[in-house]
């Protein structure tokens, strides 16, 4: 248990020196909080609502020194107090350090502070005062004690950190503040380059992503979070048009040698942001893909009218700008084994292999059903080739799909545009219990989808292999357990029967059989999928996985956070032998471990701002077609977005008793 | 054109205004959402600002100098918020004036000046500033934390030859993105760098002659500072003035003489044409001309040209007077260029007939004819200094000065204009003008001016009526059908003013979707009454625009001839000189021509990268 020994958190002071003047102590409890990285303990730690010092000898003035030079380098520049506040405080706390006569007494530092932190535009500058003020208010005659001798203090181990809400709930850690400030700063250009600094499929992300980072935004708490999506949306379709970025050799930061190369098997989200971070790190990276496209689950499992083909493709292009390599028709376990490519020289594999079989039902008649029964990612492959011109898809009659996640609300919505003349969607539990997007579901919902929520099939009715109707049986919810949440049971005897003409199992995927054989060495865990450490490494050395095929079938986003993971891991087993201490991660850690990024309301009023939307072509046309149903925002309409982000931005430091050692940035 | 908010708010039913708070002390009712900063003006409390400026609907909250103290019901403690993007809210007690409010208020000040550079005796802002008049107001008595070396280390960009952009008076305020961006839409201007390097900047280009930015100007009208201004050319005017061997031709631009007494202490809206005809004489010119000489002719060169246009069937066709709507077209809209009429501006036809016709009807030598002309104008700045426009390396018009520059020039010869006697045009030759050329400084004028003329060209009689009502107006867009009679008929036009409309309209004219044959376009909004060289207004954005419209149809209803045609010294011209309009002679001195200069926005990604990291960046 670390024991704190004295602080400010949230207003309220922590003082459990010897001979404390303040008379409540509370316990603040702690965790996770004693070593940063081995044996190398945590001293002190500052910030946004406070500080808590563990060490009585550690230097608050040169502590908050470094906070308040984050602060500043941190600093946008766009509102005058902090502009300048933190510049005038860093250099006064400098001299202090430094034991150099004074230019702003600590009276004055005060009056600076508290102009910042009442006064700031953003998050950064009303939080980047907290400490440095909880600090005079109570601990002013530790400041003064330090400061008397007049000499220079001694300098502290540590480091900084920036972060936001919605970038520490990003898969990815995208600077999202950073990307939506260039828009409204006038370039979009600079806010491509902030996305692609994480991955390189800014456009499809702009298009599907499930946005984490809209839920973790904190303009909820005024009127709705900040469209996040849509503006990432705009900003990526820069990459379109004559004025489109370009993707050029001289972006990858140190070319190795010939025969630094490593494979990639999948060209999946996961893969292409492996493959593309390896690019970037100066790797020769070659992708192995099983079908003759790349793009994985975003290629075959996405509906074109969500993500256009050429859209994908552009971006998938991208790892061929930078010098990659894709091999299609390369299936493993089929066409290569892990095996041979260790023997053609790479240094490393990453598998991303995705999750790309579904799952059964389990329900009597299922395997008897020959006509008219799809798993849903078989049909969206079906409905992919039709698009693709390369084999016709009609449907007749009536549809009924069983799942509530997007791959349900996927196959609802490509089934209706095939011809059903009705489409069913049956789902087990209520309606906003579903996993797909809320936006998926009204979207089908507006299209004319029926919904049968609190049903469960329970039998398929064939006639000669054909597919006639599906028996449901009703649910109903259970009482909240201990945890709220309520499960579902069914109504015995509730039995009823929806005919249809086709049927479509949605509900889960896994890694196909066969992918992985004996001789690979990569073990499986019990879910059938690919078993990793927190490096992402696999049970063989050299070969790291990520995405579908290790967590299950997941989102975009994860699989494209975990290709950069494990590309930098990678980096460092073929540099080094062995992956590095991750700092950032470290520091992530400790503040979601504590919360310390506090998710409260805003405490000023704000005017009212609505968030803007996606201009739709209408549901009586797009439904008929798959061309692609949202359309780009305006300029001017994104700059209306981007003025609603409040830049929750928050700077953390710790001071700890060594180095923290250097690892992969 | 925007809707000020204040404007609409007042006009709103008091029935709406259901929010209930106090304003120091007083109770008060409020709009829902209505912020703070407007609930104050409405009744009558100031609050200081800097950034904010309603006509503009822009509060960015950049500034932070409006703070004000609040209570929130529910709340145990008072908070220190911004008034001008803060709304009210039911119980809401809002203290404008209390010791916290204005302590902080005056060290938000303070810290503005840190970096602001405080020349204010050589800065053209000088008396007329924002910042000033807030310092004041705040009681600003120490300026602890001025850094003059980091001051001026920010960035001046000398590189336009109409305009300087000085980041060392820069407050930040973003008024002049914000009207470059939602405005007038040429959205040239960009916000870079952070922290103390924060400044605004030029898209996709390090300076103005690669730039987006078409000089309008318009950003100047609204900068709080010295920080936008048009480059001061006044030390190059009084050299030619001053130079004893030179003859000093000046010509005034229509609009100016509407829109200058204001400086001097007269009514907005005075027609001061005598007092500046007297102030020039006085500082030594030796020739008085005017630019509505120059318009009258650009109705003769452009009526003939429209008319043949239309015999070719090409249409529509575009006027081309205004300067930054050439730069506009040039810059943005290549492909319109083959609509435009080649016709120069009145300033340049004015400069090139005082440097060609002038000199032989004067028996002097055109080498020593140096023109200065005044113009509401920065774009004039640029134009002038169009390769197409000088003859063998000099410039037709050798030096423009914007109406503030003039309005200094007058200063630096100790001239109060409200005390000057009246003079009038004396020169026998390029001096007099019809109403039709007044007009021209208005939007919708110059299609006046060529449909007065051309209907009599086409009918061989003047018009009934020749006040044409339905081409005035001032909405952003107009269209009207006018008929010319004879063969040519019913033609259908259009008037267009501010960038953004024009932007509209001229994607709509690429995509075939309209069908005019004429087409006025002035890039100011209101035109040249209010533009971006005109004198400028603190805290507010086109105050006068109304005022300066009606004393320029005045001018028109008072004028003896009020059609171009009818002007006795441009028959002269004619008859004398040129022969007949669009004749080879005038086409070669009259006529001009347009290139293509749409900019590279291409950029790889490595750029961008470096560009980032240049900044600051999180990882």
């Amino acid at each position: 248990m670390t024991q704190v020994a004295y602080g400010v958190w949230d207003g309220v002071v922590y003082d459990t020196r010897p001979g404390s003047t303040h008379a409540q102590t509370p316990e603040y409890a702690l965790r996770n909080f004693e070593d940063f990285d081995d044996g190398n303990p945590i001293r002190a730690f500052f910030g946004d609502r406070g500080f808590f010092v563990l060490d009585d000898t550690v230097s608050l003035v040169d502590a908050l020194y470094h906070y308040m030079k984050k602060s500043a380098a941190q600093s946008c520049g766009a509102c005058t107090p902090c502009r300048m506040g933190t510049v005038l405080v860093r250099d006064a706390l400098d001299r202090l350090r430094r034991g150099l006569d004074q230019t702003l007494g600590l009276d004055e530092i005060t009056i600076l502070g508290e102009q910042m932190r009442q006064t700031s535009l953003c998050n950064l500058g009303q939080t980047c005062a907290v400490a440095l003020l909880g600090a005079l208010d109570h601990f002013r005659d530790r400041i003064e004690e330090e400061l008397a001798p007049k000499k220079p203090i001694k300098a502290q181990h540590g480091m900084a950190h920036v972060t936001a809400p919605c970038i520490e709930a990003c898969p990815s850690k995208v600077n999202v503040p950073r990307y939506i400030d260039y828009i409204r700063d006038g370039k979009p250009e600079n806010s491509l380059g902030v996305l692609l600094q994480q991955y390189p499929m800014a456009a499809t992300c702009g298009r599907v992503c499930v946005r984490y980072c809209e839920q973790a935004c904190r303009r909820k708490f005024v009127d709705e979070a900040v469209g996040i999506k849509t503006l990432k949306r705009y900003v990526a379709d820069q990459q379109s048009g004559p004025n489109a970025l370009k993707f050029t050799r001289d972006m990858n930061r140190k070319p190795l040698a010939e025969g630094m190369k490593v494979a990639v098997v999948g060209a999946g989200p996961a893969g292409i942001a492996c493959a593309y971070h390896l690019l970037l790190n100066g790797y020769h990276v070659d992708v192995f893909e099983k079908s003759n496209q790349a793009g994985g689950m975003a290629q075959i499992g996405i509906p074109s009218y969500r993500l256009p083909k050429d859209t994908l493709a552009m971006e998938t292009d991208i790892i061929v700008d930078l010098g990659g390599r894709f091999l299609f028709g390369q299936q493993l376990g089929h066409d290569f084994t892990i095996e041979d490519l260790f023997e053609q020289g790479y240094k490393a594999v990453f598998l991303g292999l995705g999750c790309q079989e579904g799952t059964k039902l389990g329900v009597t008649g299922e395997d008897g059903a020959r006509d008219g029964y799809f798993r849903g990612i078989d049909f969206l492959l079906k409905v992919h080739d039709h698009v693709d011109g390369i084999a016709p898809l009609a449907l007749r009659g009536e549809v009924v799909v069983v799942g509530g996640g997007n791959v349900a609300m996927d196959c609802v919505r490509s089934a209706l545009r095939l011809g059903a003349s009705k489409v069913h969607v049956v789902y087990r539990r209520a309606l906003g219990d579903m996993p797909a997007d809320h936006e998926e579901v009204a979207a089908a919902e507006a299209e004319g989808i029926q919904f049968h929520t609190l049903c469960n099939p329970t039998r398929i009715l064939t006639e000669n292999g054909k597919v006639t109707g599906v028996e449901l049986v009703r649910m109903e919810q259970t009482e909240p357990d201990e945890s709220g949440r309520r499960k579902v049971r069914p109504i015995a005897g509730s039995e009823f029967t929806l005919p249809c003409d086709s049927m479509i199992a949605a509900i889960g995927q896994q890694v196909e059989d066969g992918a992985l054989v004996e001789g690979d060495g990569v073990a499986l865990n019990r879910w059938q999928c690919v078993a990793t450490d927190d490096t992402l490494a696999t049970s063989r050395p050299g070969v790291f996985a990520g995405g579908d095929c290790v967590t299950g079938p997941s989102t975009l986003i994860y699989a494209m956070a975990a290709g950069q993971n494990a590309a930098r891991n990678i980096d460092d087993w073929v540099q080094r032998g062995s992956v590095r201490f991750f700092k950032r991660a470290r520091m992530r850690k400790l503040i979601s471990d504590n919360r310390f990024l506090a998710n409260d309301v805003v405490e000023t009023p704000v005017r009212n701002a609505y968030r803007v939307h996606n201009p739709e072509l209408d549901p009586d046309l797009r439904k008929h077609m798959f061309e692609e149903v949202e359309q780009t925002i305006s300029a001017q309409a994104a700059y209306a977005e981007a003025q609603r982000c409040m830049r929750c931005y928050r700077v953390y430091t710790v001071i700890t008793r060594h180095p923290i050692p250097e690892g992969a940035v | 054109m925007c809707t000020p908010d204040l404007a609409s708010l007042a006009a709103r039913d008091p029935a709406q205004a259901t929010v209930t708070l106090s304003l120091n002390g007083k109770p008060c009712t409020a709009f829902p959402n209505e912020t703070i900063l407007s609930c104050a003006r409405r009744h009558d409390v100031y609050v200081p600002t800097l950034c904010e400026m309603d006509d503009i609907d822009h509060a960015p909250g950049t500034c932070r100098v409006c703070v004000v103290e609040i209570q929130q019901a529910g709340k145990d403690k008072p908070q220190i918020v911004t008034s001008c993007n803060t709304p009210v809210r039911d119980g809401m007690e809002v203290q404008t004036r209390s010791k916290k409010a204005r302590d902080m208020q005056r060290l938000q000040v303070e810290l503005l000046m840190a970096d602001h550079l405080q020349d204010c005796a050589t800065c053209i802002r000088h008396g007329n500033c924002e910042l000033q008049d807030l310092a004041q107001f705040v009681g600003l008595k120490e300026n602890r934390f001025f850094d003059r070396a980091q001051t001026e280390a920010r960035p001046i960009d000398l590189t336009s030859p109409a305009m300087v952009r000085d980041m060392t008076r820069c407050v930040r305020c973003q008024r002049c993105v914000a009207i470059c961006r939602y405005h007038q839409q040429v959205d040239a201007l960009v916000m870079e760098g952070s922290g103390l390097n924060r400044r605004v900047a030029l898209r996709h280009a390090e300076d103005y002659p690669n730039s987006l930015c078409v000089s309008c100007g318009q950003c100047v009208l609204v900068c709080p500072t010295g920080a936008l201004g048009e480059l001061d050319e006044t030390d190059r005017a009084l050299e030619f003035i001053c130079d004893p061997d030179l003859v000093t031709v000046v010509q005034f631009a229509p609009a100016v003489r509407v829109a200058f007494g204001e400086e001097f202490g007269m009514p907005a809206g005075t027609n001061v044409e005598g007092h500046i005809v007297a102030a020039c004489r006085k500082i030594g010119i030796d020739v008085v001309l005017d630019t509505n000489f120059g318009a009258d002719v650009v109705i003769m060169e452009e009526g003939a040209e429209l008319l043949s246009r239309l015999g070719q069937g090409k249409r529509p066709t575009f006027t081309s007077c205004c300067p930054a709507w050439i730069n506009f077209a040039e810059i943005h809209y290549p492909e319109i260029l083959p609509f435009l009429s080649s016709t120069r501006s009145p300033q340049q036809v004015l400069s090139r007939v005082a440097k060609t016709y002038l000199p032989e009807k004067m028996g002097i030598s055109p080498d020593r004819v140096r023109v200065i002309s005044i113009m509401p104008c920065v774009a004039k700045k640029d134009e002038a200094v169009r390769p197409q426009l000088t003859q063998d390396g000099r410039p037709d018009t050798d030096v423009v000065l914007t109406t503030r520059e003039f309005a200094r020039l007058l200063r630096r010869e100790g001239i109060d204009l409200k005390t000057l006697e009246p003079s009038t045009f004396d020169n026998p030759h390029m001096s007099a003008s019809s109403g039709a050329g007044a007009i021209f400084g208005t939007t919708g004028g110059v299609m006046e001016a060529a449909v007065r003329t051309i209907y009599a060209v086409v009918n061989g009689h003047e018009m009934d009526r020749i006040e044409l009502h339905q081409l005035r107006g001032f909405e952003g867009i107009r269209e009207a059908t006018v008929d010319l009679g004879g063969k040519v008929g019913t033609v259908k036009v259009a008037m267009v003013h501010g960038l953004g409309d024009t932007r509209a309209l001229v994607e709509k004219v690429l995509r075939g979707e309209t069908d005019y044959d004429f087409i006025e376009v002035m890039a100011c909004p209101g035109g040249c009454v209010d533009g971006g060289g005109s004198l400028r207004s603190k805290k507010s954005y086109l105050p006068l625009a109304q005022k300066r419209r009606e004393t320029i149809y005045n001018v028109d209803r008072a004028a003896k001839v009020r059609q171009s045609h009818n002007n006795p010294q441009v028959q002269a011209l004619y008859r004398d000189f040129l022969g007949a309009p669009n004749s080879d002679k005038a086409h070669h001195l009259l006529h001009t021509y347009y290139e293509d200069r749409r900019r590279d926005l291409q950029h790889t990604v490595k750029e961008i990268w470096d560009d980032i990291t240049a900044s600051t960046m999180l990882y």
